[in-house]
């Protein structure tokens, strides 16, 4: 086989490759330490220590879907813990249809902590909500008109720890995660609007976007994908499902980048042999 | 008639929305109850176009079925689900109040639809590798340049580089924060810029899409 | 007391200058002639169809799963779709080609059909458009799904992927490579942006999807628009030059006179 061909190979090959070379590291984990980014940092600041009070009542919304919970539930776990270890009460809301499930599974995930919290008066799923961003404007100034009941029919003005909380000012910060935009309609009705404290977890695809709000002061910390949930059990001193997952992108990325070598040296090849 | 309801009608409903809202936003710290209230419809309309299209759905695919076209056989699937589904939850919610609390429905959804739709997901990952195998070919000077961006960036993103060589680190935290970071940025604000152009001239009735083809 | 919330006063006078800029080259200055560089991507989209006359098969259209239409950021995008879906329809009706449109928008739905039945009529040929040249498919999975399915069947020959994407525009730009069609994409999504240059033979970025309108009808008081965005954008690159400066020499007046 000529050099020039390894330009055109066909991209079954790789697929294989790839799906074969992937299990390799949930069979043998390797372990590769990582370091921790700025945002990520950021973020957990953000959610720990002075930053959050004893009583603050914090929104998390579940923009993403079961297909996203290999990027963002790790994140969204070790925020939901940071948050409950603090003492603050939570709001969970959702905009994917499939809500429920993550919503169990976060409570699978997270279940020691649940474990001595009261549904009603520490935490609270709300439930879907659909609308676009103008339901996350509408949560902003009237929350109650956006849920009239929690998930299981619960009226409003009967749960304990959304007595006293109408809108945004009796929220003290959401985090969005998402796959989608609902991170950018929180920082723009949310936190452009009012001022409030909006962090972003996101999958790494969105990564371009939500840095550069965070560099801008519009995210108060950003977790970008699988690589930002292992950054924050790092940080929170709880392996888990992110940082299995590392090892499996250490083979992904380095495959990728042995796919490209070879790309380029068949492309490289070619022009030799056209010069020739 | 039909000509000015397409154009005159929508021109004054746009115009006149679009200043209350911007009224609302820069001279009222509070939310406004007016406010709300349209926000509340947008919300309604949107939930109603969710229905339109259920509705296109059924007719499209009755008539696949009526006629018998190819592969007809997965529109009676799809029927179906949709008709046990849309049942099943209804009936949970005339019942209980909660549209969930329904074995099947929650059966359907959990153990057919979720499944089904996380398996597309992962599919990305595969594309991306033969499309990054295609597309990152060193060319010209530009298209090296961002191989060697793009591969600085992966190294970084990935715990082995770090394992490799402690610079990839530092060169992929320089390539993300100092050039793409900035890039992105640039390329958000033209965007918004071009996005704010676009609602002014759709105001204005310039914008033929905005008026499905009617516009000036 | 203030009239204009605090906090807010910059952006409603930047609102204000835009606004009047855009109009005053739009209505009030007829003297001008604008011009506008061209956009390969709308050039390309006549060869595009021809390509599929050529070889007898379809053009494919599609706005990607963006949201919804009241969506800030997605909306706008979507409705820039339709503007070139128009176009885009008009030449295939023109060169006798057979499109299809994918549409996941359930609020879009009724804009698409319509602009697509108002080319057909504006053609001259009514009785060859059907409402079965678009599919209405809604999660993004199915939508995925049927778009892929879609391609497998009839494999499109060009593919118009503009509007707001998600993670499916990498899916969907392989997939159209992998059936060997011409691809002109674009959206103002930055997360997507990268993906599509690499799967589409032309691209639109940002602004440009917003222009295209302009850049296919060279209509005046469109044209007129894109100058007052220019000239806006002048006035914020020497805005953040001066600020820059300033700032390096700890004056932060400009930094504060932004935050009002």
């Amino acid at each position: 086989m000529s050099l020039g061909k390894l330009a055109d190979i066909d991209r079954r090959v790789f697929y294989w490759i790839l799906f074969v070379a992937l299990m390799v590291p949930f069979l043998s984990p390797i372990g590769f330490p990582i370091t921790i980014a700025p945002n990520t940092q950021d973020l957990y600041d953000g959610i720990t220590g002075d930053e959050v009070n004893e009583g603050d009542v914090w929104i998390v919304n579940f923009g993403y879907g079961v297909s996203a919970w290999s990027e963002c539930h790790p994140a969204v776990t070790v925020c939901t813990k940071a948050l409950f270890r603090e003492g603050a009460k939570i709001i969970f809301t959702g905009i994917h249809v499939d809500l429920e499930l993550t919503y169990n599974k976060l409570r699978d995930t997270c279940s020691e902590d649940f474990a001595d919290k009261v549904y009603g008066e520490d935490y609270v799923f709300l439930g879907y909500m659909t609308g676009g961003e103008s339901v996350v404007a509408q949560l902003a100034s009237n929350i109650k008109s956006v849920y009239p009941a929690d998930h299981f029919g619960t009226p409003y003005d009967d749960i304990p720890m959304l007595e006293g909380v109408v809108d945004h000012s009796d929220i003290a910060g959401v985090l969005s995660s998402d796959t989608g935009d609902y991170g950018g309609h929180f920082m723009t009705q949310w936190q452009g609007a009012y001022g409030s404290k909006v962090a972003e977890i996101g999958i790494a695809m969105n990564g371009s976007t939500d840095l550069p709000r965070w560099q801008a002061g519009n995210f108060f910390g950003v977790s970008v994908g699988s690589r930002g949930g292992a950054e924050l059990e790092l940080l929170i001193g709880e392996l888990g499902e992110a940082t299995t997952a590392m090892d499996s992108i250490s083979v992904s990325h380095l495959l990728l980048i042995l796919a490209i070598i070879i790309g380029n040296i068949g492309v490289l090849t070619e022009k030799l042999g056209g010069k020739k | 008639m039909s000509d000015i309801l397409k154009r005159e009608v929508v021109y004054a409903i746009t115009g006149i929305i679009t200043v209350l809202m911007l009224l609302e936003y820069f001279f009222f710290d509070t939310s406004q109850a007016w406010a709300e209230a349209l926000r509340t419809w947008a919300v309604i309309i949107y939930n109603i176009s969710l229905f339109l299209g259920a509705i296109r759905l059924s007719i499209a695919h009755s008539v696949r079925i009526q006629e018998k076209r190819r592969d007809w056989q997965y529109s009676g699937i799809l029927m179906a689900i949709f008709v046990i589904q849309l049942l099943t939850g209804l009936a949970a919610y005339i019942t209980t109040g909660v549209a969930t609390n329904n074995g099947i429905y929650n059966w359907l959804f959990n153990y057919v639809y979720t499944p089904l739709g996380a398996t597309l997901y992962p599919i990305t990952g595969f594309y991306i590798f033969s499309a990054a195998y295609r597309a990152f070919r060193a060319r010209n000077i530009d298209a090296a340049l961002m191989l060697i961006a793009g591969c600085l960036v992966m190294l970084k993103n990935a715990p082995v580089g770090e394992a490799i060589w402690i610079g990839f680190a530092t060169l992929g935290n320089w390539v993300q924060f100092t050039a793409q970071v900035p890039g992105m940025r640039t390329l958000a604000i033209v965007g918004a810029l071009g996005l704010i152009a676009f609602g002014f001239r759709a105001l204005l009735g310039k914008e033929r899409g905005f008026y499905a083809g009617g516009g000036e | 007391m203030a009239i204009i919330v605090a906090g807010r006063l910059m952006t409603f006078i930047y609102m204000i200058v835009f606004f009047v800029l855009m109009y005053y080259y739009m209505s009030i200055n007829k003297e001008e002639q604008y011009t506008i560089r061209s956009m390969p991507a709308m050039q390309a989209i006549p060869e595009a169809v021809g390509r599929a006359a050529e070889m007898g098969r379809p053009v494919f259209w599609t706005p990607g799963i963006s949201g919804s239409l009241d969506n800030s950021s997605q909306g706008p995008q979507v409705l820039a779709a339709i503007s070139i879906l128009e176009f885009v329809t008009e030449e295939c009706v023109k060169a006798g080609v057979h499109i299809h449109a994918i549409c996941p928008l359930p609020d879009a739905l009724p804009l698409v059909e319509e602009t697509m039945r108002t080319a057909y009529l504006r053609e001259g040929k009514p009785e060859e458009f059907s409402p079965e040249q678009i599919t209405f498919i809604s999660q993004q999975s199915a939508y995925l799904s049927g778009t892929l399915g879609y391609f497998q069947r009839e494999r499109p020959a060009s593919n118009i992927l503009v509007g707001g994407f998600y993670y499916e525009s990498v899916v969907i730009g392989e997939a159209g490579n992998h059936i060997g069609a011409m691809q002109i994409g674009g959206t103002n999504n930055t997360h997507q942006m990268p993906f599509m240059v690499a799967t589409c033979d032309y691209m639109m970025l940002a602004e440009e999807l917003f222009a295209a309108g302009a850049a296919i009808t060279m209509n005046r008081d469109m044209l007129g628009s894109i100058k007052g965005e220019d000239i806006m954008k002048l006035l914020l690159v020497a805005l953040t030059a001066v600020g820059f400066i300033l700032g390096a020499i700890n004056v932060t007046i400009i930094a504060d006179l932004l935050g009002m």
